[in-house]
């Protein structure tokens, strides 16, 4: 049976916009961003979809799946993905998710259990809006799975991964069983500029959705963490 | 008489025609194979000014007269028009062969005597010319050349040709005489020196037949080896200047992304990775490259010890599309192609050549046979980025920014209106003449915000009805484009089209050269027309009507620097200099590279944001040529340019006290009309006022 690879990606505010163009809301204590700022993938993101599409190239054949949490509008990360070689999509969109990094890890592994044959879970080494980091770990956690962090490279020999860690200095190389969970730093490198035909066919391609319900979540008491 | 004219000479006569022409036809009609199945190229518009070009580039030899070229441009046209002289001769040979009634010295009026002395006369000019070739060859050796055996068997076929005519024809004076033999005045000079040696009848005749046979054997061979030489270009150059691409060199050709998104199955690429992919007309040019290298000893890549030569990206597409054309011996065979296999397109052109290119055209500008290498390059660019993601890091990041940012100036700190404040700018709403488009690098770029800010303030106190986009404005596409993202190229153009008809723009006026370009060149090829300016223009007009004047005196030297896109592409050279003149006190000076035959910056053709990583920067080599003339300023009249001179300046001269400054037009302009308040700076970060 060959590979399969899920990739969770995240849809952020361009990180890169010029910070005059955010402004702050004070009555709510959040921060606005402004009409311009254009809503990108998550670097590190895109570097888990990188591994990713290199463990497929070297294995010549794997299923890579991705998943977002998010609005409607995070199908744009999805179809960037799939644009970049992924296989399939799911978006998960309920306005009960996404309050926070334990409910998002809650949400994102009910959805992996329910796709079920999964020997790999790539995340990015932290979303760049709010830079927690928290979330891979917290699916890996709920799914029971090892995890790895800050990989610079990811390769899957026989039943393991292997992942060499960026360190301060230099790197550890760290074996773990399938499946297991690694996240993606950038010092993996770039990831790959997604050829036309293939935007044409992710155009193409549709996204599942899932909702709460779908995921077996209770939509009308959305989990929230305590704040610490 | 020929000796052909009897038995058995009219055995031999035949033998030689058909059995040469066979041979050469066939090499012709194996080598058109690929043209036919190649995609098509405009080819018959504007037919009138074809014709024009024609008789001024191809009978006129008009590019070979250039001061650069100038040994060339005594020793090629003596060459070629000596050879269509001769044609005449040529064709008179063969017809006389056929049937003495046949030889054009029987047309009335003695017509043939009168082209006798200019036949000698041309036999001694192609002589001239050869030697002066083979003096180039043999002693000179410039590096432009590609010195092989091929070039002297070349001259060495056309001086046989010419040596055997002559003598043919004095042993024909003497066999056959006439009142009019000194008008053959070479021939005739020759004949008196067999005359003088008491040579018999026989004898004459004997060497007559000889040295006509050998010249008729050289004129075919000749013929049949050039299919094989670099040389081919005597059969191709006629079609290829005839056909030659009539666009503005700057612009590309548009592909049809749609159609082809319909019919997208597996394998259709967009760009060209394969010889056969290519339009016919870029076949034709690498047949007709005689390897002169004019474009390569001016390519800014090249002189800067980039991979790219353009001559060899003729070369090698002259190379792989041989290897994938049947020869004589593989169709004899039933081989559709020569053995060895196909060559690969982009392995043989070289992955860096293709990225080395800057579009600036200065190849196109200076080729004598109308080669169109830019679009070939952009050809195969396009298919390393858009069917292959093949491309340098620097260039995928500026495409992936563009394409998530709508800009190409990543992690900039302004916005596109930042410019605007404390100016009197209002938005366009269509009430007004002129659209001012900012341009990407005018709002976002921190050393082109002054100058937009210059521009605007000059159009407010000459009384230009215009307005601004302000931050509705997108990318012209530019950058896209010439970096062979053709598809976000087209989004953008269409938006940037849809948002300027949706305001009822007509009149654009902009300070970038290349948008200026996509706007004025390309835009048409997306149904979007509007008149489009250059800064420089609008400003020398209104220096004319008198509603700007210059005050303030400028007692410095500068030197104007040509933008490829206004002056080599667009022919805008002399509106930027009428500005500059009129600056009271101000000499201005010119480099030798300036106008049409100007030298790259170094940032075009997407290279503003794409790391020059091998060789000499192509910004130093200018700001060296700048620099050598003394000025204390350098005008430009582009964002890219002066930001090349603005890093090109400090790292040549490390004393800032003598370091040159780089300044746009509209800058000295303003500081010499001068009587505008100064501006408040636009900071970054800072509150737009609310009506924006």
């Amino acid at each position: 049976m060959p590979l399969h690879i899920i990739a969770c990606v995240k849809q952020v505010p361009d990180p890169e916009a010029p910070a005059s163009a955010f402004r702050v809301d004070e009555a709510a204590k959040k921060v606005v961003p402004a009409a311009g700022v254009t809503p990108v993938i998550s670097q590190f993101d895109a570097l888990a979809v990188e591994a990713a599409l290199r463990i497929k190239d070297a294995a010549g054949d794997a299923k890579i799946t991705v998943i977002s949490l998010g609005p409607e509008g995070a199908r744009d990360v999805i179809k960037h993905s799939l644009a970049m070689g992924a296989d399939e999509g799911v978006l998960l969109t309920d306005s009960a998710f996404g309050g926070d990094s334990y409910t998002t890890a809650l949400a994102i592994s009910k959805a992996i259990e329910k796709i079920g044959d999964y020997n790999l879970i790539l995340c990015g080494r932290q979303a760049t809006d709010w830079d927690a980091g928290v979330v891979g770990y917290g699916i890996a956690e709920m799914l029971g799975l090892p995890s790895v962090s800050l990989a610079k490279s990811v390769t899957v020999q026989d039943s393991k991964v292997v992942v060499e860690r960026v360190l301060m200095e230099g790197y550890d190389t760290i074996e773990a069983p399938l499946p297991a969970l690694v996240t993606v730093s950038n010092e993996l490198g770039e990831p790959r500029y997604p050829k036309l035909q293939q935007i044409m066919l992710a155009a193409r391609k549709q996204v599942t959705v899932w909702g709460a319900g779908d995921l077996g979540l209770d939509a009308s008491k959305p989990a929230r963490a305590l704040r610490v | 008489m020929a000796p052909s004219n009897e038995l058995p000479g009219s055995i031999f006569f035949y033998l030689i025609i058909v059995g040469f022409s066979a041979f050469f036809l066939l090499t012709i009609a194996a080598r058109l194979i690929p043209f036919f199945k190649a995609k098509g190229a405009p080819c018959l518009d504007h037919l009138p000014a074809r014709i024009g070009d024609f008789l001024l580039i191809m009978i006129g030899q008009s590019k070979f007269f250039r001061r650069k070229y100038w040994y060339s441009g005594i020793l090629h046209p003596l060459i070629f028009w000596g050879f269509l002289v001769l044609l005449i001769r040529s064709l008179n040979l063969l017809l006389s062969g056929v049937a003495d009634p046949l030889s054009l010295q029987h047309l009335p009026f003695h017509i043939f005597d009168g082209y006798k002395p200019v036949m000698d006369l041309f036999n001694v000019a192609v002589m001239v010319g050869l030697a002066m070739g083979a003096y180039e060859r043999f002693f000179v050796k410039p590096q432009r050349l590609t010195l092989n055996l091929d070039a002297w068997r070349i001259i060495g076929l056309i001086f046989f040709l010419m040596v055997t005519d002559v003598l043919a024809n004095s042993f024909e004076l003497n066999l056959e005489g006439g009142s009019k033999e000194a008008w053959s005045f070479v021939a005739y000079g020759v004949s008196n020196i067999w005359s003088g040696m008491g040579l018999s009848h026989d004898a004459t005749g004997m060497l007559h037949a000889t040295f006509w046979y050998t010249h008729l054997i050289i004129l075919f061979g000749f013929l049949c080896y050039l299919p094989y030489s670099k040389h081919s270009h005597v059969l191709t150059v006629a079609f290829n200047v005839f056909f030659h691409n009539r666009d503005r060199s700057g612009v590309l050709r548009p592909i049809n992304i749609e159609a082809m998104m319909e019919n997208a199955e597996e394998g259709a690429t967009f760009g060209v990775g394969k010889v056969t992919d290519f339009n016919w007309k870029a076949l034709l040019d690498f047949m007709t490259c005689t390897m002169c290298g004019r474009c390569q000893s001016n390519c800014p890549a090249y002189l800067t010890d980039k991979e790219l030569s353009p001559k060899e990206i003729e070369h090698h597409g002259r190379m792989t599309l041989l290897s994938t054309t049947p020869t004589l011996s593989s169709l004899l065979k039933g081989k559709p192609a020569p053995s060895g296999g196909p060559l690969n397109l982009v392995e043989t052109m070289g992955f860096d050549s293709i990225w080395d290119c800057v579009t600036c055209g200065s190849c196109q500008y200076w080729c004598p046979v109308m080669i169109e290498h830019v679009p070939t390059i952009l050809d195969v660019r396009r298919y390393l980025v858009m069917d292959e993601a093949r491309m340098p890091e620097t260039a995928q990041a500026t495409l992936m920014q563009i394409e998530q940012r709508g800009h190409p100036w990543r992690g900039t700190q302004f916005s596109r209106s930042d410019w605007m404040q404390g100016l009197d700018v209002p938005l366009f709403d269509g009430s007004q003449e002129y659209l001012l488009w900012v341009g990407c690098s005018g709002s976002l770029s921190e050393r082109n915000v002054p100058i937009t800010q210059a521009l605007a303030r000059l159009l407010l106190q000459g009384g230009v009805s215009f307005g601004v986009l302000g931050e509705e404005e997108p990318c012209c596409g530019d950058p896209a484009r010439r970096l062979g993202n053709e598809y976000l190229f087209q989004m953008q153009a269409q938006q940037a089209i849809e948002i300027m008809k949706s305001k009822g723009v007509k009149k654009i006026v902009t300070a970038c050269p290349h948008g200026y370009n996509t706007m004025r060149n390309e835009y048409p090829q997306f149904d979007g027309n509007f008149e489009v300016l250059h800064h420089t223009e609008l400003l020398s007009r209104l220096l004319k009507e008198g509603k700007l004047q210059p005050k303030q005196g400028l007692a410095e030297t500068i030197v104007y620097h040509d933008s490829c896109y206004l002056a080599r592409h667009n022919e805008i050279d002399e509106a930027p200099r009428q500005i500059l003149e009129s600056l009271p006190g101000a000499r201005v000076v010119e480099m030798e590279r300036s106008r049409k035959t100007t030298f790259c910056c170094g940032a075009g053709g997407g290279h503003m944001w794409v790391e020059e990583s091998k060789g000499q920067h192509i910004n130093h080599a200018r700001t060296e040529e700048a620099m050598a003339t003394g000025a204390q300023i350098v005008a430009t009249a582009c964002p890219f340019c002066i930001q090349m001179f603005e890093d090109g300046i400090p790292a040549l001269e490390p004393d800032e006290e003598k370091r040159m400054r780089a300044q746009d037009i509209a800058e000295l302009l303003e500081a010499s009309v001068g009587s505008v308040p100064p501006p408040q700076p636009a900071a970054a970060g800072e509150e737009v006022p609310a009506s924006l």
